[in-house]
């Protein structure tokens, strides 16, 4: 009874052409911009012009370092976190497991405003700081690199947790007993059955983590502001004070590669997953 | 052999003080008494709850915000859900760069999108912002709508739409009468998801934003850029309760994680 | 031809692959058959196609006199009661037994479900969400479901299957009783042998979507044609007789204890009324069995056995 071809996708058409020409047609117009000399024709001007800034560089590779931090750094975190979530009874397991989801449902601007109070220069932490008399006036927390990594840090820690702990949940049941009861400390249990066990599970939750950092603009708005610009704020910033379109394309161009690479990458190593299942 | 469950205890707990601590602070702060931004709060109030409702802009961005959440989703949904069925039961040719087309939003950065509908849509055609953020919000949203319908429909047998064509079905009212009470959690959950994703929606709003036409967060932005006083905190624990509210309710009724 | 169900030269295709080639059968008004085959070989695609759930790629189908190969399934007027029973999980027993009522926009509709909730024993369960039900009643009211709309071919997807046998014998008592009552047309498929014997008039054999026999169950049980039909009716010894054509026993009907052969017991199963015992021979594998009172063989024992000629139904070549 579904055979009809034409029914099926005569269903679906409406939907692919409605997402393709609300977001890839415009998306291709801009990106192909990018590519257009002064005189019309095909240039890569624009690519050349960008990367000869120091700012644009700057911002270029501090967005691929932070990322970089944030996924490594929500890796050790996850994993530590993780672990432990599994080792919980289903009841509480699935408590904790609704706490850790929950900030995904907030509105991002409500979680990283919450820095402002516990980062600012009289916030919670330089209260500590002055407090133990460390520093006489507190430092400076915003608006650094620093305060982008934790916001950052925040945002996307669940997406690794849960990641984690699904492919922990798939791992057979009482591998690490196993090991341990093989001699094994933690350290190899760790490297030589925990990790081989869920590197999927780390990719997948890796990707997701450096995409969203990289591609971020609420976080680096209000806790980097302009003193640290990462690649979306820089955009933003190079449309409403320059409008500097070429800029704004070759970012577009590279924010767009990293997704699809990112996408790509995660669709590969979540396939076999699911013909598991 | 298990790991210590005080190493593990205190592993979570750390991990939720982390996660979930800033929201606490932020609503104590809120509450505060005093006129700045402060933790711990300079005595209790709900001051500053009441200051937010008498903010004009954010009681206006607050309904269009909620009105793109909404509209924005229904039209997702009103689109998707097709998709999802024929994707779901129907062997469709070129499935591959279909699929991919329906997930796009889910793929092309927001804050591209905004700016590339302003330019090539609103700037030269006169079309409105409002119209505009509606469009990227529905297809923001489709996505979302597409595969937890689809999810829902596979969990649904194929051979009861069978049993109602031959009681004497049509192919549409088989859809009304039998799959659509069906999936009816699915459908809820799509809606939920894609009301909450819109609303709390940052990039793809960005560029698209124009006099009196801003959606509650890309307000909440501006508003702290001039001004450093608690009622964005309040307007934050405000959004919190509310998600919070929200995703509460679906768990309760639907079992809404399934469905994510 | 008269036939009140007359299936011509159907061709079934899933996408390039023909799963039943030109298949043609007969079925007569209020008659019982039973579609009798291997799984796999294309009875459940049989049944689709002739309520209209599949488009022959050729072919016809047509139900009392009518010709309804490209008709839509709800203008057939057959009813299908599917293996997996396809209750709507979200309507109560009444509102299932209903539904199709409903659809007509039939007059009387609380008696008629009742009525048929009546027939399948089941009036008491008329409020229950479907789901809630086990699989035996999930398969009467899905009968009953299909009963109330007074189709006039009802088809049964492997009906006794899924059931254990007490409930299996039982569900034959309900079906030989609707027949009986109602005279509607009953095909239903099943790839148990006894399953056809206990309740059909008349058995179509398939393989491969093709029809390897058909004919009464009697026929049929005393005298398959084929080496296919034979050894799925349980003539487990077929050798080449001396005129070079195909011999079948059943290992009933194999002597054992004496004769002109000799062999050795590999193994023995024991069902009840009877030992059947797995012998080597020169002449290949041998099955026989003896009442179960008898004095048993043992394992690797050499016994003597005689295969009586008389006793032997002779098959077409192949
Ligand atoms: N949906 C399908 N797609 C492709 N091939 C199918 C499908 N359903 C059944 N088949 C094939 O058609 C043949 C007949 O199947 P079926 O009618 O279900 O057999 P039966 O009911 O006799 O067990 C089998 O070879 C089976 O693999
Ligand atoms: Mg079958």
């Amino acid at each position: 009874m579904f055979e009809n071809k034409t029914t099926g996708l005569l269903l679906v058409l409406p939907a692919a052409v409605f997402a393709s020409v609300l977001f890839l047609l415009p998306v291709g117009i801009l990106l192909s911009e990018g590519f257009a000399g002064s005189e019309g024709g095909f240039s890569l001007g624009a690519y050349v012009e960008f990367f000869s800034s120091e700012l644009n560089n700057t911002v270029f590779w501090r967005s691929l370092r932070l990322g970089l931090w944030v996924m490594l750094t929500s890796a050790v975190i996850g994993y530590a976190a993780a672990f432990s979530i599994v080792q919980l009874s289903p009841k509480s397991r699935g408590r904790v497991f609704a706490l850790i989801i929950l900030p995904l449902m907030i509105s991002p601007v409500a979680r990283t405003y919450a820095w402002l109070v516990i980062l600012g220069r009289t916030g919670l932490v330089n209260q500590v700081i002055v407090g133990l008399g460390l520093s006489e006036e507190g430092l400076q927390l915003l608006f650094t690199e620093t305060a982008v990594f934790i916001g950052l840090l925040q945002l996307f820690l669940p997406l690794m947790i849960i990641a984690l702990i699904s492919s922990m949940e798939n791992m057979p049941r009482d591998v690490v007993p196993a090991a341990r009861v093989l001699g094994a400390n933690w350290f190899s249990v760790f490297f030589r059955v925990i990790l081989p066990l869920t590197r999927e599970g780390l990719v997948v939750g890796g990707t997701l983590v450096f995409a969203g950092s990289i591609t971020a603009y609420i976080t680096p708005a209000i806790l980097g502001g302009s003193k640290v610009l990462m690649l979306e704020t820089l955009l933003y910033q190079r449309v409403t004070v320059a409008n500097d379109y070429a800029a704004a394309s070759v970012i577009a161009m590279i924010l767009v590669v990293m997704s699809i690479v990112t996408n790509l990458l995660l669709k590969r190593l979540a396939k076999p997953r699911n013909r598991r299942a | 052999m298990k790991p210590s469950s005080t190493a593990t205890g205190t592993i979570i707990g750390l991990t939720l003080v982390f996660l979930i601590g800033p929201f606490i602070v932020i609503i104590l702060a809120a509450l505060t008494a005093g006129n700045n931004l402060a933790f711990p709060p300079d005595g209790l109030s709900l001051k500053w709850f009441i200051k937010v409702f008498t903010v004009e802009s954010f009681r206006i961005s607050f309904f269009i915000s909620m009105f793109l959440a909404v509209f924005g989703t229904l039209t997702a949904l009103i689109v998707g859900v097709p998709a999802a069925y024929a994707i779901a039961r129907y062997d469709i040719p070129g499935a591959g760069a279909i699929q991919l087309a329906v997930s796009s939003p889910l793929i092309v950065p927001g804050i591209i999108v905004g700016l590339a509908l302003l330019r090539y849509l609103v700037i030269p055609t006169g079309f409105t912002i409002m119209a505009a953020l509606f469009l990227a919000h529905a297809a923001l949203i489709l996505p979302y709508a597409v595969r937890v319908v689809t999810s829902s429909l596979q969990n649904l047998r194929v051979d009861v739409e069978e049993a109602a064509l031959i009681l004497g079905c049509s192919r549409l009212g088989s859809f009304f009468r039998v799959v659509f009470p069906n999936i009816r959690g699915g459908i809820l959950a799509a809606f939920i998801l894609g009301f909450v994703t819109s609303f709390n929606q940052v990039p793809v709003s960005l560029f698209l934003s124009g006099p009196g036409v801003r959606t509650l967060p890309i307000d909440m932005l501006a508003y702290m850029e001039t001004t450093y006083d608690p009622s964005v905190a309040a307007l934050a624990c405000l959004l919190a309760i509310m998600s919070v509210g929200i995703v509460f309710l679906a768990e309760r009724f639907l079992g809404f994680s399934r469905y994510v | 031809m008269s036939d009140f169900v007359s299936v011509d030269k159907l061709t079934l295709a899933y996408g390039d692959t023909v799963a039943v080639p030109e298949l043609s059968f007969g079925i007569g008004k209020g008659e019982l058959i039973a579609l009798l085959g291997p799984s796999g070989c294309g009875k459940t695609t049989t049944m689709r196609a002739i309520a209209g759930l599949m488009t022959p790629k050729s072919g016809t189908i047509r139900i009392d006199g009518r010709d309804v190969t490209r008709l839509a399934p709800s203008l057939r007027e057959v009813g299908l009661v599917f293996q997996s029973y396809a209750l709507f999980p979200h309507l109560t027993v009444f509102e299932n037994v209903a539904f199709g009522l409903k659809m007509r926009k039939a007059p009387n509709i609380r008696e008629r479900v009742m009525a048929g909730l009546e027939s399948v024993g089941l009036r008491d369960f008329a409020n229950r969400l479907t789901p809630d039900l086990s699989g035996g009643q999930q398969q009467r009211v899905s009968l009953a479901r299909s009963l109330v709309v007074e189709p006039k071919v009802l088809l049964l997807d492997e009906p006794l299957s899924n059931l254990d046998a007490r409930l299996r014998l039982e569900m034959q008592m309900v079906l030989k009783d609707i027949q009986k009552k109602t005279g509607v047309t009953m095909i239903f498929v099943t790839h148990d042998q006894s399953e056809a014997l206990a309740l059909a008039d008349r058995i179509v054999l398939m393989k491969d979507g093709r029809i390897v026999q058909s004919g009464l169950a009697e026929e049929m049980y005393s005298a398959p044609r084929s080496r296919f039909a034979a050894d799925f009716f349980g003539f487990e010894n077929i050798l080449p007789g001396r005129d070079g054509g195909l011999l079948a026993w059943r290992p009933t009907a194999i002597r054992l204890g004496d004769g002109p052969h000799e062999g050795t017991i590999r193994g023995m199963s024991f069902g009840g009324d009877y030992r059947t015992y797995v012998i080597d021979s020169a002449l290949g594998e041998i099955k026989g069995s003896v009442r179960a009172g008898l004095p048993a063989f043992g394992e690797g024992e050499k016994v003597r056995f005689d295969l009586p000629e008389g006793e032997a139904v002779r098959l077409e070549a192949a």
